[in-house]
């Protein structure tokens, strides 16, 4: 148990501190898309590595941003059901998935994308404009990164999981306890 | 016993294959959409349906500049594109499509198939896993869409224009901006002014993508892609695969393809571009001669610094440019001479 | 096996129903039905294989950049307050008019709808606003939650929207697969910017039904909406044109500049977001700290978007690789009664489906499945991406699922019955029904003005 407390913990912290550095990127996402708007209307320049830093940027904060957002729970959930379970119950629905939906499918795109990126890496991948970034590469490590930290999220959601259902029967415990002695 | 081994290898002949052929453009997009369905009906045809190829589109499986890594990875076995697409990953591809000032269809034909092009190409794509073939020619494109004039050097300054390749450098050394942009964003682009001009392939298919509704002036010719190849890409293991037979109609088919697209274009870029001038009233008009001077003497300063970077794009520039060489002293005397007198 | 492809589908949404995250239910059930789908020799597994080409796909695709640029301006409006102060400026400026409070909110909803591309937070913000007030002045519990939730969805097709930048992304991709299909060597793209002006005479028809409907109301059923005194003798002129000044500032940066044909979508909610943040600047609601909140909040609706999308991608690569495309189509060839039918099929499914998804998982999951064979039958692209805007944002609508309801019923007072609300919202839903059949009769009422801008 103490495992899970400092596990869920260290993971949550290091996902949330990740997550929110990355958000600054949006606001310079803004600025810089006004500025390449600017620049070309009002004075006729351009560069296409400079709109290029604008997509890299955009991947980015979705890529990376995706396990934060799980943290806070801003995925959206189907909840005609899920709204009126009892704390257990969803607690249980989210074991359910961690183990069954986001593991797999973190592990999967994990272990597809690892020769996909290797190669781009061996090649150190350019872009294929003309005045592009060197960097495809590393826009493409961001596959291999994004499952990764899903994962070390889901591994403190489960964590948290199995926390509060053992809080939960403790107290439903204590509850009988009670009720027995009353 | 003897029966026995001759009904299994029969048996390993009849074999039927499924194969997936994953494209860059929308299925059955004109001309280089429909090579793709015509090669696989071939094939289909030639093997009796021992090897059938199902195509999916760009979007449909992969994005179109996934193709490459897909086919790669054997995830498909077969890809239809563009080599100068993979730029990023091989530099020396781009040649393999087309360059600025080069060849024409007829004399890159000739480059590859028998002036040592392929065994390059083949080098280059042999540690991806793949095994190129030529698939498909546009012929010599024309220069592209613009919503002004463009009599000097001066009126590039400036100029936003969606080109890709060697030619978007020369563009950008002269003082204009390539700019990077989807198929699917070019006419919206062109429409609202996000972009002064364009390129895309020629009156068959610039008819097709409307851009005459978008711009004025249509010019002429295609300086920076006097014919662009069109690839079919196979894994290598797929390939090898395969019996004798069925590879040897893969490769047959794929040269018929080659020369196949071609002929479309050529029988309807004549109509189409008619159509342009008389019913959509553009603006048919001819690069100035000192600007298309200033355009090929960039290209030579542009190349020669691309070429220095990158041995291999070293390697088959020498090859592509000494039979060029030849190619072009030939010509002058054959093909020029014969069009200059058949005008006369 | 092609009948495998509809059972994977009934598996989906049961494990949607569970109630885990939407993108990672989408695509952990299609991973375990491929795994099925291998084990039994059903599946061809290099479908799955280009799960990571399909991700990177997405990360470069750049019309949907813009998705994060207007997620980012709606936020900092909302954390401006400019809703604030133009509920209270209009409010004072229509009291004494009939059914003024629900006048002004529906101008106010239109403003905000035009210069926001997200819904979620106008329906919370006008109902923490105005629910109280205009309970307090007798309005019916009925009247003013339909208003609320109805008004509070008009961002949802009054561009710019998200759902139209999605929507355009996906619909042009099925336009031109639809063209080519039918031999139509010219195909004529359609962008996230046509949409946009399609999207303007249906949105300003709704506002204008919702006012007649108020005004109605007032008239024939006074008890619903009672007159209201004169708060003010003079009018408040100059508060009024303060808190219009920067709803009006934006609509012309961001529509103005799309439609003029200066910008494209994307380039213009750059701007917009700039726009929004000097606003912000402007009246002193922006520190450091909201900044922050500001990215983060960005960052989360963004990445749950993007996670969807890229969910749907793994669910169409393992439909796809069953076969289920083809059921599709042959569903589609048997039906009797043509192009009508499919209609009106297609967009009850949606309608339904509307129930339970979200717009952005019917945007990525069922659109690219039925568009394409619907455009193929000749209907305009622009048109049917309208209608589907409309009928999303009436599911969004419609009890007991609705999610307008569920942020309405997060803020209205506990006195309010949720009974009440849906009561409320069902005159609206029959006013967009209205909305979608003069679409269907008029479909000029679409077309007319992409086609003024973009093809003149
Ligand atoms: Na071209
Ligand atoms: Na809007």
């Amino acid at each position: 148990m103490k495992l899970l407390v400092v596990l869920e913990r260290h993971l949550q912290a290091l996902i949330r501190v990740l997550g929110q550095s990355i958000a600054w990127l949006t606001f310079i996402m803004v600025i810089l898309t006004c500025l390449i708007v600017l620049l070309r209307y009002g004075f006729n320049l351009g560069w296409i590595w400079l709109q290029e830093l604008v997509l890299y940027m955009h991947a980015a904060v979705f890529m990376l941003g995706v396990s934060y957002a799980f943290q806070k729970d801003q995925h959206v959930r189907v909840d005609i059901f899920y709204r009126s379970f009892s704390a257990k119950t969803k607690h249980l629905v989210n074991l359910f998935g961690h183990i069954f939906l986001l593991f797999p499918v973190s592990i999967l795109i994990l272990w597809f994308s690892w020769d996909y990126v290797a190669m781009s890496w061996h090649i150190k991948e350019s872009s294929p404009e003309t005045g592009g970034l060197p960097f495809v590469y590393l826009l493409k490590s961001l596959v291999p990164m994004m499952s990764l930290l899903l994962m070390i999220q889901g591994v403190a959601s489960f964590s948290g999981c199995i926390l509060a259902l053992y809080r939960i029967k403790h107290e439903t415990n204590d509850k009988e306890d009670k009720a027995w002695n009353g | 016993s003897k029966e026995k081994t001759e009904s299994g290898q029969s048996q390993k002949a009849q074999k039927t294959y499924q194969w997936k052929m994953v494209t860059s453009w929308p299925k059955n997009f004109p001309g280089i959409g429909v090579a793709p369905e015509r090669f696989a009906k071939n094939v289909e045809a030639m093997s009796n349906g021992r090897l059938k190829i199902k195509i999916f589109g760009a979007g449909e499986l992969v994005a179109g500049l996934e193709v490459f890594d897909a086919v790669s990875s054997g995830s498909a076995e077969m890809g239809h594109s563009a080599a100068y697409y993979w730029k990023g990953k091989i530099p020396a591809a781009q040649f393999f499509t087309g360059i600025p000032f080069g060849m024409n269809a007829q004399e890159t034909n000739g480059w590859l198939h028998y002036g040592g092009g392929m065994k390059l190409w083949e080098e280059l794509y042999e540690p991806f896993n793949l095994i190129p073939m030529a698939a498909g020619n546009t012929g010599v494109q024309l220069a592209g869409w613009f919503k002004k004039e463009i009599n000097s050097v001066d009126d590039l300054k400036g100029l936003k224009m969606r080109i890709p390749g060697l030619g978007g450098e020369v563009l950008k050394e002269l003082g204009g901006i390539p700019v990077a942009l989807a198929g699917g964003d070019l006419f919206a682009s062109l429409q609202s002014g996000a972009i002064d001009a364009t390129e895309w392939v020629g009156p068959y298919n610039d008819l097709a993508f409307g851009f005459y509704q978008a711009a004025d002036y249509y010019y002429y010719s295609g300086w920076h892609e006097p014919s662009a190849v069109l690839e079919l890409i196979v894994n290598k293991k797929a390939f090898e695969s395969l019996p004798k037979d069925l590879q040897m109609i893969v490769k047959v088919a794929a040269r018929a393809s080659n020369q196949d697209m071609l002929d479309e274009y050529t029988a309807r870029n004549n109509d189409a571009l008619k159509q342009l001038v008389e019913q959509h009233n553009v603006k048919l008009k001819k690069f100035d001669d000192e600007l298309i001077r200033t355009l090929k003497k960039t290209m030579q300063a542009v190349i020669e610094k691309e070429v220095a970077k990158d041995p291999q794009m070293k390697k088959v520039w020498d090859s592509y440019s000494d039979f060029q060489k030849k190619a072009v002293e030939y010509h002058r005397i054959s093909e020029m001479e014969y069009y200059l007198n058949r005008d006369k | 096996m092609e009948w495998l492809a509809l059972i994977m589908f009934l598996f989906v949404c049961l494990i949607l129903l569970l109630g885990y995250p939407v993108a990672f239910s989408l695509a952990g059930a299609s991973l375990i039905f491929a795994g099925l789908g291998i084990a039994i020799g059903a599946f061809d597994d290099s479908f799955i294989h280009l799960l990571p080409n399909r991700i990177y796909g997405v990360m470069i695709n750049p019309t949907l950049m813009a998705v994060p640029l207007f997620v980012f301006m709606g936020v900092v409006l909302e954390k401006s307050q400019v809703a604030e102060r133009l509920l209270d400026a209009m409010a004072q400026a229509f009291s004494g008019v009939k059914a003024g409070l629900g006048i002004s909110i529906t101008l106010v909803g239109m403003l905000l709808a035009a210069s926001t591309g997200i819904v979620g937070a106008t329906v919370v913000t006008m109902g923490l606003l105005s629910l109280p007030a205009m309970l307090k002045h007798g309005y019916s519990a009925q009247y003013s939650s339909g208003i609320i939730a109805a008004t509070g969805t008009l961002g949802q097709i009054i561009p710019p929207s998200i759902a139209l930048v999605l929507l355009g992304d996906v619909i042009s991709s099925a336009y031109q697969q639809a063209q080519l299909k039918q031999g139509i060597f010219n195909p004529e793209p359609v962008s996230v910017g046509e949409l946009f002006a399609g999207a303007v005479i249906p949105g300003l028809i709704l506002v204008l039904l919702y006012m007649l409907y108020s005004f109605g109301l007032a008239t024939f059923k006074p008890a619903s909406i009672p007159e209201m005194d004169k708060t003010q003798s003079r009018f408040p002129l100059k508060s009024l044109l303060s808190a219009l000044l920067p709803p009006l500032v934006l609509i012309v940066l961001v529509l103005g500049s799309i439609l003029a044909g200066f910008a494209t979508p994307t380039e213009a909610a750059g701007v917009g977001a700039t726009g929004a943040l000097l606003i912000a600047a402007l009246h002193r609601k922006l520190s450091l700290k909201t900044l922050q909140e500001i990215c983060v909040s960005t960052l989360h609706v963004t990445a749950m978007v993007f996670m969807i999308l890229i969910g749907a991608s793994l669910f169409s690569l393992v439909f796809r690789g069953f076969g289920g495309e083809e059921l599709i189509h042959q569903f589609f060839a048997n039906l009797p009664g043509g192009v009508i039918t499919a209609t009106l099929i297609v967009m009850l499914i949606m309608f339904l489906l509307g129930f339970i998804l979200d717009f952005i998982e019917i945007t990525f999951v069922v659109v690219p499945l039925v568009a394409p064979v619907l455009l193929a039958m000749g209907l305009d692209p622009v048109w049917l991406g309208i209608m589907i805007a409309v009928n999303l944002q009436t599911s969004f609508l419609t009890p007991p699922f609705g999610f307008a309801l569920f942020y309405l019923r997060g803020v209205a007072p506990d006195s309010l019955p949720t009974r009440a609300i849906y009561q409320g919202v069902i005159p609206f839903i029959f006013l967009q029904l209205v909305l979608m059949a003069m679409m269907a009769y008029w479909p000029i009422l679409t077309t007319w003005l992409p086609d003024t801008i973009y093809k003149s």
